[in-house]
């Protein structure tokens, strides 16, 4: 992708899906800095919901929760966070007990929080690359 | 033509997504985004819009359930990141099923399936008459032949003075693709020709004897649509 004034130009990390991404934003990588920002804001507000849902034994609430947030990650360009959450809304849909549900809810607050590692320098990396 | 639209969508991203989508193409205006189905049913309850994007996974009630308290039918586009809704969508009659996240190119494939319907509704406010497949064969009926739709599951049932057809279908299919001047759908299992109408008392109205029930979501249309002097 290129600014038209200097012809520079941005490709995604390769942590990311870069042909998914490419096909979502074009050339407007404006729409993906505001995208990937307000992405950002929703995890921050829905993941500790994760957390609570799981510490109050709510395997349903936590199911609705995670099917929530399972699509912000597509919007990054993490497909692969995507459909472990997808797997993982399948095991609380399943499940009569928080129990079953355990190593499933640490794994995906571990690739989470990874995500949004991620997500923090592509955002910092777009902001540097729109105001140039 | 411009189409007017909501979002109906618990997600803020991908409302702004869309929306933006929706900005690019320059056929669509999006009125409204709401978080939930209820606050949006309040609105459609006072507005007339083309088009709907629904999520169907949302807090409190789903996006099929607003679609079934819905006194007239807008298309919609459902927005979901499940694909296990196609049975409902297909019942359901919406136009178009898109998996979030999607592409521009697949949106507009969307907005263009919404235009194809039009021109086919369009279409239909000029017919005079429909085609049922019962026995084996097509049967030619006149709208005004027509007293009343009844749904039987996955069946529904044409009521003439002379004769009662059953044939493979919904109400929900079927209220898109009668001519909207003559029927209208009183209740989700019936869908009536309003000329025929002979009284209406309270929640009921009657046809040629038949009594036939008028749901709460949409009494206020059919006193709309009658004529009261």
């Amino acid at each position: 992708m290129y600014n038209e004034d200097q012809k520079i130009a941005f490709y995604f990390s390769p942590e990311l899906d870069t042909a998914f991404l490419q096909e979502l934003y074009g050339e407007d990588l404006q729409q993906a800095e505001l995208i990937f920002e307000s992405t950002m804001q929703q995890l921050r507000s829905e993941l500790p919901l994760v957390e609570s849902r799981f510490r109050d034994g709510d395997t349903a609430g936590l199911k609705k929760v995670v099917h929530k947030i399972k699509p912000l990650f597509g919007y990054v360009g993490l497909n692969e966070t995507m459909q472990e959450f997808a797997s993982f809304e399948a095991v609380c849909a399943q499940a009569a007990t928080m129990a079953e549900a355990e190593s499933g809810f640490h794994h995906i607050i571990a690739i989470s929080l990874e995500a949004i590692k991620i997500t923090e320098n592509e955002i910092r990396r777009l902001k540097q690359y729109n105001t140039q | 033509m411009k189409y007017q639209s909501i979002i109906v969508e618990d997600l803020q991203v991908a409302a702004e997504f869309l929306k933006r989508f929706c900005e690019k193409s320059g056929v669509i205006d999006v009125a409204h985004h709401f978080l939930n189905a209820e606050d949006a049913l309040l609105f459609l309850k006072d507005n007339v819009i083309d088009l709907i994007f629904l999520d169907v996974e949302m807090p409190d009630a789903s996006g099929f359930e607003l679609l079934d308290q819905l006194v007239y039918t807008p298309q919609v586009i459902l927005t979901t990141s499940k694909t296990e809704y196609a049975y409902d969508a297909f019942q359901y009659n919406v136009t178009d099923y898109l998996k979030k996240p999607f592409t521009y190119q697949r949106f507009l494939e969307a907005v263009q399936k919404v235009s194809k319907k039009t021109e086919q509704l369009n279409g239909n406010s000029e017919q005079d008459h429909m085609f049922i497949k019962t026995d084996g064969k097509l049967i030619r009926l006149h709208n005004d032949d027509i007293l009343f739709i009844e749904s039987m599951g996955d069946y529904v049932k044409f009521i003439t003075p002379a004769k009662k057809y059953i044939t493979h279908n919904t109400i929900k299919n079927l209220e898109t693709k009668v001519n909207p001047q003559v029927f209208m759908k009183v209740h989700r299992s019936y869908i009536v020709n309003f000329t025929k109408i002979n009284d209406i008392q309270e929640n009921v109205l009657f046809i040629n004897g038949n009594m036939i029930p008028i749901s709460k979501t949409h009494k206020s249309g059919v006193m709309q649509k009658i004529n009261i002097l």
